[in-house]
């Protein structure tokens, strides 16, 4: 389902896999009334929604600052807009003006058509926080999206790879689907690389009783980035740590955050709590990934249905630690080639780690080139939210979403040359660039941050 | 008519307004801050906090920084508005000789005052003027605008309108003195009929009501929803300490974690 009436929409998973993810999807003539039932809930819940609902002043602001926007041009994907079309209805049914005045205060009745769009434009939205972080109130259309793919979700409305993901998290606790086997089996190639590579022993146990440190890396990492994974392994080795991979659950990421975060994201919440009380692990490091690291910095604290017990960190966290107390012999010159780093905004808008980054990549990297804007001000990769469709329309999309990106790598010269490293951080971000370097000719690779620590530490 | 507008509406106004607003306010607390959704930027202290209060309500920063043509208007218009909401409030009561407080004679403190209201009243139509030329002509602005947008607008412009018109046409100028002894008999619930009988105040008094009715029910509850919005965002939020459990980097150094050699213990 590619497109309906103009809107693009990704493939819909099908009523059998929406009861994989133990959703029995509403019949069409029932759409509408569980829908308005369902954003009542909500509205009554999050006030961050309500908020976003009741006081925007329609100043446009948010327009020119959404990549969305700016790489398609179309008016529902300002900002605004977008919740706009959940606003017209939260107007018509639960505000007095829109009850009385209707059309002109830009109430609507709610139809299927309606929700078709939502569906197309919620997931037109990186879920990135720009918009929330300039608007002059804060307004973060990003509660937004998320209560509109909540209820989309309910309705039994949500995209194939969102639905096949929360699949697989229940199934494995991951995202790819990686059983143990496949786990052991990969990590024991990626020592044979390190091995080869670098010269160095490093050993990643799995499910080891005891261990100090639980690690719980992408499960991306295991087949698209490995060097972010041989990286991390490097570091802990370096620092002599007692750390373990639990293959219970091999996710930095949570899903749940992007379509439901009710059930999918309290489920691998809980597997963690398990994860790590069965194994006796004195802390958690977390591995590369924008939309995990704010799901489990901020979310689960709030959402957990067990006591936690265990202090979590990010491991870029960890290494900037060890650098600035000198622990780490890194040598910035062994890459010899010019890096930039695009901020997840994840990272930066929803974490507070931009500093952070910094400290890592400048002991790392020798020609460490800035993009402009960067930091909480960066602009998203396109991929965010996970929005990484591969039907048609939808992969013509993710490039306009990304040329805002394109066109800030470009200004930083990194891959005048063709041999520049764009250092992406997060799982999502690489997922996005990698064919978008591509599609844009941006003579860049694309890097984590720790494949550069791993790449830059002096083991004599 | 007058009669009306003068003497009982302004007490249905209040009415509407106090009710409506504490009812918008109640909506909003009754919901709840679920999840913690901290924005940027991330202040380590409460007074970094206060100071993104501030700077984003005196300065406008945000609109400064990330739009800057809308500043240009919205700043200049809030500023003025403010000050406008104000000198009603401050001139009537003290019949424009507030200035005497700050050492000023009565004559120039009435100058001073008249100055101040036409200058701010100027400012404030230019302000409601380019904001609403802004909605009509830029794509972006027109394109997130309702009927409602332009009609507020409007309003905000026909009232500073008849308002300045009265500034600048001494024959249609209002006094203080009647004025406040006007909303001096409101106040005491005995309403006396408006003073002069100017078409102008009357137009001016009735539109002004209209748009304090309604507030509540409107976009310009963003004066409160912005402390709303910030108090669940901007937040300090700290990090679990760094540094790992039992690891000592300078012994595992030494002992040569890693290295090819490291099971045997003389590379230490
Ligand atoms: C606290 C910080 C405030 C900020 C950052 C702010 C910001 C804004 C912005 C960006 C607009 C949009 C202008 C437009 O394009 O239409 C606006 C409109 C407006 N604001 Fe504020 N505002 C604030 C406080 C206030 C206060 C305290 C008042 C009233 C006393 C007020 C009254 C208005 C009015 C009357 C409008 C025009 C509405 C319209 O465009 O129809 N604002 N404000
Ligand atoms: S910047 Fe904020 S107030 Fe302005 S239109 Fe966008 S969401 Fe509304
Ligand atoms: S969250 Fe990002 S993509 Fe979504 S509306 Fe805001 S700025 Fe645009
Ligand atoms: S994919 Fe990357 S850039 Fe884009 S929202 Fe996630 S963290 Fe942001």
């Amino acid at each position: 389902m590619p497109e309906y009436k103009g809107w693009k929409m990704p493939a819909k998973a099908t009523a059998e896999e929406m009861r994989q993810i133990h959703i029995e999807p509403v019949p069409d003539d029932q759409k509408v009334e569980k829908a308005i039932q369902y954003l009542d809930e909500m509205r009554k819940k999050f006030r961050s929604f309500v908020l976003a609902m009741e006081s925007c002043v329609k100043c446009g602001l948010c327009a020119e600052n959404c990549h969305t926007y700016l790489g398609t041009g179309d008016p529902n994907n300002i900002p605004t807009n977008r919740a706009e079309l959940i606003r017209k209805i939260y107007r018509r049914y639960f505000t007095l003006e829109g009850r009385w005045f209707g059309k002109l205060v830009g109430a609507e009745d709610l139809n299927l058509d309606i929700i078709e769009q939502w569906y197309s434009y919620f997931y037109q939205c990186n879920e990135c926080r720009r918009c929330g972080h300039v608007c002059p109130f804060g307004i973060d259309t990003c509660e937004v999206t998320m209560i509109g793919r909540q209820i989309l979700h309910w309705l039994g409305i949500v995209p194939k790879l969102h639905a096949s993901v929360g699949a697989a998290m229940e199934r494995t606790g991951n995202h790819t689907g990686l059983t143990k086997p496949a786990i052991v089996d990969t990590l024991e190639f990626l020592s044979e690389e390190i091995k080869d590579e670098f010269g160095v022993d490093v050993e990643f146990p799995v499910d080891k009783e005891g261990a100090d440190i639980m690690y719980v890396p992408s499960s991306a990492d295991f087949l698209l980035n490995p060097y972010t994974l041989m990286g991390a392994g490097m570091f802990f080795t370096y620092i002599g740590a007692n750390w373990t991979i639990p293959s219970t659950i091999t996710e930095a990421g949570n899903f749940g955050l992007l379509f439901d975060q009710q059930h999918t994201m309290r489920h691998n919440f809980t597997r963690l709590l398990h994860a790590a009380q069965k194994l006796g692990v004195k802390k958690i490091v977390w591995g590369e990934c924008g939309h995990g690291w704010r799901a489990w910095k901020m979310y689960f604290p709030g959402m957990a249905d067990l006591p936690i017990r265990w202090p979590i960190t990010h491991i870029h966290d960890e290494v900037a630690y060890y650098i600035r107390t000198n622990q780490l012999k890194l040598d910035p010159y062994k890459i010899g080639r010019p890096v930039t780093l695009h901020d997840p905004c994840n990272y930066v808008r929803a974490c507070g780690l931009a500093e952070t980054m910094r400290t890592v990549i400048r002991a790392c990297v020798a020609d460490f080139r800035e993009m402009y804007p960067n930091k909480e001000n960066n602009f998203c990769c396109g991929g965010g939210s996970a929005i990484l469709f591969d039907d048609p329309e939808m992969y013509q999309l993710r490039i306009k979403f990304s040329s805002k990106k394109a066109e800030q790598v470009r200004a930083t010269g990194v891959g005048r040359d063709g041999n520049g490293i764009l250092c992406a951080p997060c799982s999502i971000c690489k997922a996005q660039l990698y064919p978008m370097v591509e599609e844009h000719e941006l003579g860049v690779e694309v890097k984590g941050l720790i494949d550069l620590v791993g790449m830059a530490l002096v083991w004599k | 008519m007058t009669y009306f507008i003068a003497q009982i509406l302004p007490y249905i106004t209040v009415t509407v307004f106090i009710l409506g607003v504490l009812y918008r306010l109640w909506r909003w607390t009754a919901s709840r801050i679920v999840h913690n959704i901290t924005l940027s930027p991330f202040p380590q202290t409460k007074t970094e906090v206060l100071g993104i209060y501030l700077r984003e309500i005196l300065l406008f920063r945000n609109v400064f920084n990330f739009d800057r043509p809308l500043w240009v208007g919205a700043w200049p218009m809030h500023i003025a508005l403010l000050n406008v909401i104000g000198g009603h409030v401050v001139g009537f009561y003290f019949l424009g000789k507030q200035f005497v407080y700050l050492g000023a004679s009565e004559a120039l403190s009435k100058n001073l005052s008249n100055l101040l209201g036409t200058v701010f009243g100027i400012i404030l139509l230019a302000g409601l003027l380019y904001l609403l030329y802004r909605r009509v002509a830029l794509d972006k602005v027109r394109q997130v605008s309702n009927p409602s947008d332009y009609l507020m607008l409007l309003l905000l412009i026909s009232i500073v309108s008849v308002g300045n018109f009265m500034r600048l046409v001494p024959e249609y100028g209002m006094h203080y003195e009647p004025v406040k002894e006007y909303f001096t008999t409101l106040i005491l619930f005995q309403p006396a009929a408006i003073p002069e009988g100017n078409p102008f105040f009357i137009i001016h008094l009735l539109l002004a009501q209209v748009l304090i009715m309604i507030l509540p029910f409107s976009k310009l509850m963003h004066l409160f929803g912005m402390f709303g919005m910030r108090w669940i965002e901007n937040r300090v939020y700290k990090e679990p300490a760094p540094g790992l459990p039992n690891v000592d980097v300078a012994a595992a150094r030494a002992r040569g974690a890693g290295l090819p050699s490291a099971s045997s213990s003389d590379v230490a």
